[in-house]
């Protein structure tokens, strides 16, 4: 059954990307429903992280097309940005100001009135158990603290689409464990979220459809269960293997010109 | 540590070149006497002929050389032990008294001395030569004036004077006061660090962003790019305005700096010069895909700019190839006209060529800047 375009968070027709003669992501189509948790799967240098900064419209697409939140990425792309969140494996953040400084600073980006806007930091700290170090400078925080901010200050202007880029990465048990329960909670609050990951038991626990790409394409979506049907397997990491094969992926970012890596989340 | 840096550097700047390049004395008004820019430097006299004229012109120079403090005069026993100590740097200058000197002078010959200076140090060479060959301009102006009277003794309507030098110049400055190098030089500086920090400081900010990730934060909100431009700009032309009035207070208050023209046009004329690099600074760092590349690009542009702009000498000195690449460069505009304003009291009338070209300048690479900082960042 096609999806209902009236409840379509996101939806991408033939997304193309290409950096000179290495194309990155060839004719995406994929699309995420409104209020779930779509997970994006797959290798180093399949493509993941291309999609998501074309959707963020950090990267223009050299084909093809897509809309997010009912805009267009090319031409509606500031209506786009009011209405997403980006939380990118790099933490955003200024490392000399404190939390509460920088929270406010990206905060009044979206014009929010700053009574509201200081209320809505307040809240958002105490939400992630880092009120008591809001006027510490950012760059002497853990990397779970670091984290749990990085998501909150995507938070700020209540978008309705999430990007969470491997936010679980490098966390101790305790911080993995925290931020998981809080996509669920921002699941429960009505956002749609994309999160990549290379943890698979991450995505089965919490995708509601899961996209695997590989080169640049998409080569299976689904929910968990029909996933591991379809592979015949009882976990999701022996599905990806089976749909991406188990050679290492050490070349494949070695296409990718040096700089796009460096910029690249 | 930040904010010492940044205050630090322009200081160093100005101290450096500013003692490199002393202010010209200016005579004392009751003696007439003009202060050296070198004073004391020691020198040996090596006296070569043992006849009294010899040993009367010798003593003549240390009398006048101590008495304005020019050298500190020792004798040495022969040419080779003073070169000795010239070589080991213990010595600025040797002056030799050769034999047959003193009869020279007794059969009314012109007598030589001759004058030995360490050219490995260029600028103390020019200096001891120039002070020694004006103590022995005095002494032979004496000797010539004595031998005048001695000869028109009988003719007492006769001016020595007239005939030893009918035509004397006096010298009228442009620049009444202190006319030191310094004044040459600050304005230069001032133009050279407001520039720098547009060049650097924002293809600087513009990187570091980038790479600690902090552009994603600004470019995935809903404000346009020109905006996060204008942002980078403003903020950097602050600091460089900062640094450049920091210089100017400094030149002014140590260095005898004077302002002889309008602070509102010399303010204009820095803004111009930051509006003019500022287009360059970003275009740098968009099409370098680090920080390290960004720097080194914009050293790259930086290091010829100072020399070919003409702030630290005159680029006239340069052969013609160079002094077509420093007029290419918005600097030597930005650094002619505030040392015009600041020196010559100059009006828009007579730095209009330059700010014009600086206008050019900043459109042209602003015209440029935006796009290609667009394009960089969502390639």
């Amino acid at each position: 059954m096609a999806p209902d375009p009236a409840t379509l968070a996101i939806e991408t027709n033939a997304l193309t990307k290409r950096f000179g003669s290495f194309t990155a992501v060839d004719q995406v189509d994929l699309t995420v429903n409104e209020g779930e948790i779509y997970g994006f799967l797959g290798p180093n240098g399949a493509g993941k992280t291309t999609v998501i900064r074309m959707l963020c419209t950090l990267l223009t697409p050299s084909a093809g097309s897509a809309k997010v939140a009912g805009f267009d990425i090319i031409h509606e792309s500031i209506e786009v940005r009011k209405k997403i969140g980006l939380v990118s494996e790099k933490l955003i953040m200024y490392p000399r100001l404190t939390a509460y400084e920088n929270l406010i600073f990206f905060g009044s980006l979206y014009e929010i009135n700053q009574d509201s806007l200081r209320k809505k930091v307040n809240e958002l700290l105490e939400m992630v158990q880092l009120a008591p170090f809001k006027d510490k400078p950012v760059g002497g925080y853990s990397s779970g603290m670091r984290q749990r901010l990085n998501v909150i200050r995507a938070l700020l202007h209540d978008p309705e689409i999430i990007f969470l880029d491997e936010p679980t990465t490098a966390l101790d048990p305790q911080s993995t464990r925290f931020v998981r329960d809080l996509v669920k909670e921002l699941k429960e609050m009505g956002h749609t979220i994309v999160l990549t990951t290379h943890i698979m038991e991450e995505a089965d626990e919490l995708s509601d459809q899961i996209s695997i790409i590989d080169h640049g394409k998409i080569v299976a979506t689904g929910t968990p269960q029909e996933l591991k049907h379809k592979c015949h397997a009882d976990n999701l990491l022996d599905v990806f293997l089976a749909l991406t094969g188990k050679e290492l992926r050490d070349s494949a970012s070695d296409r990718v010109p040096m700089r796009r890596v460096v910029g690249r989340m | 540590m930040l904010l010492f840096a940044f205050l630090l550097m322009p200081i160093l700047l100005m101290s450096m070149f500013g003692y490199m390049f002393p202010p010209t004395p200016k005579a004392n008004q009751f003696t007439q006497s003009v202060p050296t820019a070198y004073p004391n430097l020691p020198v040996a006299i090596v006296l070569s002929d043992s006849g009294q004229q010899a040993y009367d012109v010798a003593t003549s120079f240390i009398q006048i050389s101590q008495s304005r403090s020019l050298f500190i005069v020792s004798e040495a026993p022969s040419f080779n032990s003073a070169r000795d100590q010239l070589v080991r740097g213990e010595l600025s200058g040797i002056i030799v008294f050769p034999e047959g000197f003193s009869d020279s002078l007794k059969g009314g010959q012109q007598a030589l001395v001759q004058v030995t200076v360490d050219e490995t140090n260029p600028q103390i060479a020019a200096v001891v030569s120039g002070e020694i060959s004006t103590v022995f301009s005095m002494i032979s102006s004496n000797m010539a004036m004595q031998n005048m009277q001695k000869m028109m003794q009988s003719n007492t309507n006769v001016n020595p004077e007239f005939i030893l030098e009918p035509i004397s110049t006096n010298g009228e400055p442009l620049i009444h006061g202190n006319s030191s190098s310094f004044q040459f030089l600050a304005p230069g500086f001032m133009a050279l660090t407001v520039v720098f920090g547009a060049l650097s400081g924002v293809g600087f900010a513009i990187s570091r962003e980038r790479e600690q990730g902090t552009m994603d934060g600004l470019l995935v909100s809903p404000i346009p790019a020109t905006a996060v431009i204008a942002g980078k700009i403003l903020s950097q032309t602050v600091r460089g305005m900062i640094q450049g009035f920091l210089i100017l207070g400094l030149a002014m208050a140590v260095f005898g700096v004077r302002i002889y023209g309008s602070p509102i046009i010399m303010v204009a004329v820095m803004l111009m010069g930051v509006a003019s690099f500022v287009g360059v600074g970003i275009i740098l760092t968009s099409i370098a895909p680090e920080q390290e590349t960004a720097q080194m690009l914009v050293i790259l542009l930086q290091f010829p700019m100072m020399f070919l702009s003409g702030i630290i000498f005159p680029i006239s000195q340069l052969p013609g190839w160079m002094q077509w690449i420093g007029k290419a460069m918005p600097l030597y505009y930005a650094a002619d006209a505030l040392r015009k304003v600041m020196i010559l009291n100059a009006g828009f009338n007579v730095i209009g060529a330059d700010l014009i070209i600086l206008v050019a300048y900043s459109i042209l690479t602003m015209l440029a800047a935006v796009p290609v900082f667009k394009r960089a960042m969502t390639r």
